[in-house]
């Protein structure tokens, strides 16, 4: 009989606990999982470079999907690398040459001194003919790998990239201008003529072009 | 007999029962990278990490993430070079677990082994010092993390054939809330 008694009471009582905790029935967290052992150095296992975001093995340890993070957000995109290393290789190349171009166009600025004016030696007028032919050329290499290095989608541009890429609209145009200028003078005066007309303009277009690469290539080197 | 087994057994069962469970969720954080170059020092900074605590037995373990490409240095360009040295579309979150005893909230300093997972890899900081400021049901903690590029086997940036440095500390100020 007491037996009884007691043993109505003891599920009584557990029936009104459970029913307080009713997770308890559930409960994924009774025996946490032992601490895996980790290796103090900061090599990955080959396991967790494919996934990135491995859940949790112990059962009381929160994991990436309680977070709320979306598929989206957590997902590997395999596509977006590939994009974001081409994109990157080709800016590389892209900056390593347009600082190879700022050699020959400082040295055809240079010897521009020479090259007009009332000089009528021809020696320094080629070799700033030559120089500024090979300034066009590394420029044109230049602006290819800009031009054709992927975009991201859904990027905004922000910060000194934009200043970067407004002086483009300056230097691009210049650098078409100034050679066509520039041999419509040197054909002046190479007929003994004094250069007149739309061609005395090549010098004023190569300095504001000059300053619109130099500005470019600052912007992005120094922090203004 | 049977009277003793059912004694014992609700005496072994109560205590068990009523362990409590706490929880813990991160309400606000901002995450601050810092990068040194002989000609740039610049900051990148996220706000969208989350994160929650589970505590157990007087043992709690935490989890925050961060997604890769929140992180803002003001350079749009800047940030997509650095999704792409630390494989951020291969690996889009930055993810750090801790295990801390629950006692540490009152705490004013603590100091944590961290497991990071970024770009890939998995690093292990140990004793990485918080300062910890309890308000209420809500704490504030702060600390910096001493992350080095070698740590998870990122190639250093270059600019104008310089590299930045290894070292890329991570500032982080956190507030939590129990749950």
């Amino acid at each position: 009989m007491r037996s009884k008694a007691a043993a109505v009471v003891f599920c009584l009582g557990l029936g009104f606990i459970l029913t307080l905790k009713p997770n308890l029935l559930f409960a994924q967290n009774a025996n946490p999982a032992p601490a895996q052992q980790q290796s103090p150095a900061s090599n990955a296992s080959p396991q967790q470079d494919n996934l990135p975001n491995a859940p949790s093995s112990s059962k009381t340890e929160p994991s990436l999907e309680d977070l709320g993070f979306s598929s989206e957000q957590a997902q590997s995109n395999a596509k977006l690398q590939a994009l974001l290393d081409k994109r990157t290789h080709m800016l590389k190349i892209h900056q390593r040459m347009g600082l190879i171009t700022t050699v020959p166009l400082i040295a055809t600025l240079a010897l521009s001194l020479n090259a007009g004016g009332k000089n009528t030696g021809s020696a320094s007028r080629d070799a700033h003919v030559a120089l500024g032919a090979l300034t066009g050329d590394l420029y044109g290499i230049t602006a290819y790998y800009a031009i054709r290095a992927p975009r991201v989608p859904g990027t905004e541009t922000r910060g000194p990239i934009r200043f970067h890429k407004a002086m483009a609209w300056i230097h691009g145009p210049g650098m078409i201008l100034t050679p066509i200028l520039g041999a419509m003078a040197f054909n002046q005066k190479n007929n003994g003529e004094k250069v007149h007309g739309i061609a005395s303009a090549h010098g004023p277009v190569a300095i504001v072009t000059a300053g619109a690469f130099g500005a470019a290539v600052l912007s992005v080197s120094l922090k203004f | 007999m049977k009277k003793q087994l059912l004694a014992a057994l609700l005496l072994w069962l109560v205590p068990v029962l009523f362990a409590a469970d706490n929880q813990w969720v991160l309400q606000q954080a901002t995450l601050t990278y810092h990068v040194s170059h002989p000609l740039h020092q610049t900051d990148g900074i996220s706000h969208a990490a989350r994160g929650k605590g589970v505590c157990h037995d007087g043992q709690c373990d935490f989890l925050i993430a961060v997604p890769v490409k929140s992180f803002d240095s003001g350079d749009s360009n800047r940030d997509l070079h650095m999704l792409q040295v630390t494989r951020g579309a291969e690996f889009p979150m930055v993810t750090v677990r801790s295990q801390l005893p629950e006692s540490a909230s009152s705490s004013a300093t603590i100091r944590a082994d961290l497991e990071i997972q970024f770009a890939g890899q998995t690093a292990q900081y140990k004793q990485v010092a918080f300062q910890v400021v309890t308000q209420g049901k809500q704490i504030q903690i702060s600390g910096t993390i001493p992350a080095t590029l070698s740590d998870f086997k990122i190639a250093p940036p270059t600019l104008l054939t310089m590299p930045i440095k290894n070292e890329i500390p991570v500032r982080v100020e956190m507030t939590w809330r129990q749950q």
